[in-house]
């Protein structure tokens, strides 16, 4: 130590600004001193660590031969590697294991003997050789449990060698080696082409030689027809593809069932749409047959008060009103269910939601739906929004209508409505929130309000719900009900914005 | 009977309700409807001359199920029902369950009325058996105990001699008891009796 600028360095900044972990431990196994790497590698404070036995930053199982090899290092201190090859351990204190190399060096200070461990982390390495270890057995695995044929195509003499589970497939007797022409003749005609594009593709020198396709192959000799899927790897020699090598599984079986499956995919659909359609149509048979009926009674009520000699006018009134009130009606499902078949047809232009929402509020009220009062939250110049407007109108007014509606029946004190017009930053859409103060709904109704026809309301047609919904979807966003235990109903919706921010 | 018939409609959809209640009533019936299963049966009091028009298909309790209720209560009330369309099967069931006519929607004034009247005629003899059934079983409880064992053993066709017997009392006294029952009962004969015993469900008491 010549100069007094080293001096002043001290041992511990030089420790820390080590890269590798080190651990200075005394002659009787205590660590007295580590550095930065090494507290966090193994994830102790300097507290924790300082006189810890270092057996105990080992695993268990290590533990005991330790103690007889330290004693025996520090009668013969030498500067060498631990573990002569071995994979070892460390154990971090929340008890995870590292795999690390370690070197060792004696330091002596006049009459005390400390060694200085070095701490590599081994992990990346050992990783690769487990992984490798692994993928190599499971070839080998898999080659014997899946039955794997394996082949090697000699592209410049256009012969095939195989083993013999190639051979059982193609229907081959006994000969090692088969010229490429008998080879493809066994593969189903209508296979060949695509097989020949993937190769193809494979022998590219550009591309990475990988190949894999599923063809068929027909038993020359008894005419079986077997699914095979091959994978393999194309040998290059100076640029020029020379072999492939790979490897092919019968997959017959698989296919077969992967066949019915889909059968029985298509005939579940079928049915289920079958079954859709059929509930529709007697939900709308029904919504058309109700006002039918009374309409059928109001006449003969009608013709039989005009027929009887003690004629009632009141009654007569009655049933002529009634009449007209059920022909209304089923004029209006029918031009519903129209609306909510025709969702198709979309002419979209770009509009103010805000402003949308004051003239459904209007509409609302000249529609008799004013008794409420409108709390609003309206996001100031929100970017327009890209839809049907009329559309859009008539999601609100149905949600509008629905809310007081509600909140008749319940007969509220208060009837507000409270409306917000935000951007949904999430998903950039503009998304509106309706929520009364309406008795709510329990989740036995809420599950089946968006269905056509259901409701729950005496002169209720139950389609509101079902076309705001279509119409949402059909404007590109969506419609839900809020599941929560506030009090009301709380509808949301969003709609995207014109132009993508 | 002297109580006017009512029709009972019972349906949730108030057009059907309205426009069938002027039709009934133009019948010069009286009517009283009830927008749900669960309505009619919570106001609903046995012994009513009438019968219920009955929609088969409302949200709650529907139309078949107020029938099963109706019988589990032992209310005697005809029902006809209301359809949207012919099912078939489920017609075949309410009417083995004792509908009296399953009706499809739109349904004719001439149709219902004679569902209705025949339906009416079912209810009268309801009434009427139970109204016998009722003083059958009036009549039987003025029998003293030793007068049902007489009854009793007479219905099964013993003579007075073995009822003297099987009962330990003189022939005499088995004679005076059985004219008793038979003053008491209203019995012509012993086949009468026989019938009033089945009918009021008279058990025989399996004493010596
Ligand atoms: N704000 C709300 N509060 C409570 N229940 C509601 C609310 N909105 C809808 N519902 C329930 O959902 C059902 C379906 O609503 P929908 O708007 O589809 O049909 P409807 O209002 O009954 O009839 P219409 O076709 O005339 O709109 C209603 O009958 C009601 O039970
Ligand atoms: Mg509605």
């Amino acid at each position: 130590m010549k100069d007094s600028l080293l001096a002043n360095l001290s041992v511990q900044t030089l420790f820390d600004a080590a890269a590798d972990a080190m651990l200075l431990v005394d002659n009787i196994g205590h660590v007295v001193q580590a550095n930065a790497v090494a507290l966090e590698l193994l994830d102790y404070s300097f507290e924790q660590i300082n006189g810890l036995e270092i057996e105990a930053l080992m695993p268990k199982s290590y533990r005991n031969q330790h103690h007889q090899h330290r004693n025996s290092y520090y009668k013969n201190p030498e500067k060498r590697p631990m573990g002569k090859g071995r994979d070892l351990v460390a154990l971090r204190r929340d008890g995870s294991e590292i795999a690390v190399d370690i070197s060792l060096s004696p330091i002596s200070t006049g009459a005390q003997h400390f060694v200085l461990a070095t701490l590599h982390i081994a992990d990346k390495r050992r990783k690769v050789e487990e992984a490798l270890k692994i993928s190599e057995e499971r070839l080998r695995l898999a080659k014997e449990a899946a039955g794997l044929g394996v082949f090697d195509f000699d592209y410049r003499n256009n012969v095939i060698h195989w083993d013999e589970r190639m051979r059982d497939i193609w229907g081959e007797e006994s000969e090692e080696s088969v010229s490429y022409k008998k080879f493809v003749a066994a593969i189903h005609p209508d296979d060949r082409a695509a097989r020949q594009t993937v190769i193809e593709r494979a022998i590219d020198p550009a591309s990475n030689g990988e190949y894999s396709v599923d063809y068929r192959v027909i038993n020359p000799n008894d005419g079986v027809e077997r699914w095979i899927a091959t994978v393999g790897r194309i040998h290059f020699t100076n640029g020029h593809a020379t072999r492939l090598l790979g490897v092919a599984r019968d997959i017959t079986d698989q296919k077969i069932l992967e066949k019915t499956l889909q059968e029985q995919r298509a005939e579940m659909e079928t049915l289920f749409k079958q079954q859709v359609a059929s509930q529709t149509v007697s939900a709308i048979a029904h919504e058309l047959n109700q006002p039918l009926a009374a309409i059928s009674a109001y006449s003969e009520v009608a013709l039989h008060a005009l027929n009887s000699s003690t004629f009632n006018p009141e009654n007569l009134k009655r049933a002529l009103e009634g009449a007209v009130a059920q022909a209304q009606r089923a004029g209006k499902s029918l031009h519903e269910l129209l609306a909510f078949m025709q969702k198709g047809e979309l002419v979209t232009e770009r509009f103010e939601l805000n402003h949308v929402l004051k003239e459904a509020l209007n509409i609302a009220k000249g529609d008799g739906y004013g008794d409420f009062s409108p709390l609003l939250a309206l996001e100031p110049a929100m970017p327009e929004v890209l839809g049907n407007e009329t559309q859009v109108r008539k999601i609100l007014v149905n949600l509008l209508r629905n809310a007081v509606e509600a909140m008749r029946v319940a007969a509220v004190p208060s009837s507000a409505i409270s409306i917000t017009v935000r951007t949904n930053q999430e998903i950039n859409m503009a998304h509106v929130t309706i929520q009364d103060c309406g008795p709510g709904l329990d989740a036995e109704t809420a599950k089946r309000i968006f269905e056509p026809f259901f409701t729950t309301k005496p002169t209720g047609i139950g389609m509101g719900l079902a076309i705001s919904r279509a119409l949402t979807e059909a404007n590109g966003g969506q419609l839900w009900l809020e599941q929560n235990n506030k009090p009301g109903a709380t509808f949301h919706f969003t709609l995207p914005f014109a132009t993508l921010t | 009977m002297s109580t006017e018939a009512t029709i009972f409609i019972i349906d949730d959809d108030p057009a059907i309700r309205d426009s069938l209640t002027l039709m009934v009533v133009q019948e010069g019936f009286a009517v009283s409807t009830f927008e749900s299963a669960e309505a009619f049966l919570e106001s609903f009091q046995t012994e009513r001359f009438g019968c219920a028009i009955v929609d088969i298909r409302m949200s709650g309790m529907d139309g078949m199920l107020l029938q099963e209720m109706l019988t589990k209560h032992h209310f005697q009330l005809p029902i006809i029902f209301l359809t949207g369309h012919g099912d078939i099967p489920m017609s075949v069931r309410a009417i083995k369950a004792g509908a009296v006519d399953f009706l499809t929607k739109p349904v004719t004034r001439e149709r219902l009325m004679t569902s209705v009247r025949f339906a009416l005629v079912e209810s009268e003899k309801m009434l009427t058996e139970r109204a016998s059934h009722q003083s059958v079983q009036s009549h039987l409880a003025e029998l003293t105990e030793r007068e049902r064992d007489v009854m009793a053993l007479a219905v099964q066709g013993h003579s007075n001699k073995e009822i003297a017997r099987l009962l330990g009392i003189s022939h005499r006294t088995v004679e005076i008891h059985k004219s008793k029952v038979m003053h008491k009962t209203g019995a012509t004969n012993l086949l009468d009796l026989a019938r009033i015993a089945h009918e009021g469900e008279f058990k025989s008491i399996d004493k010596p």
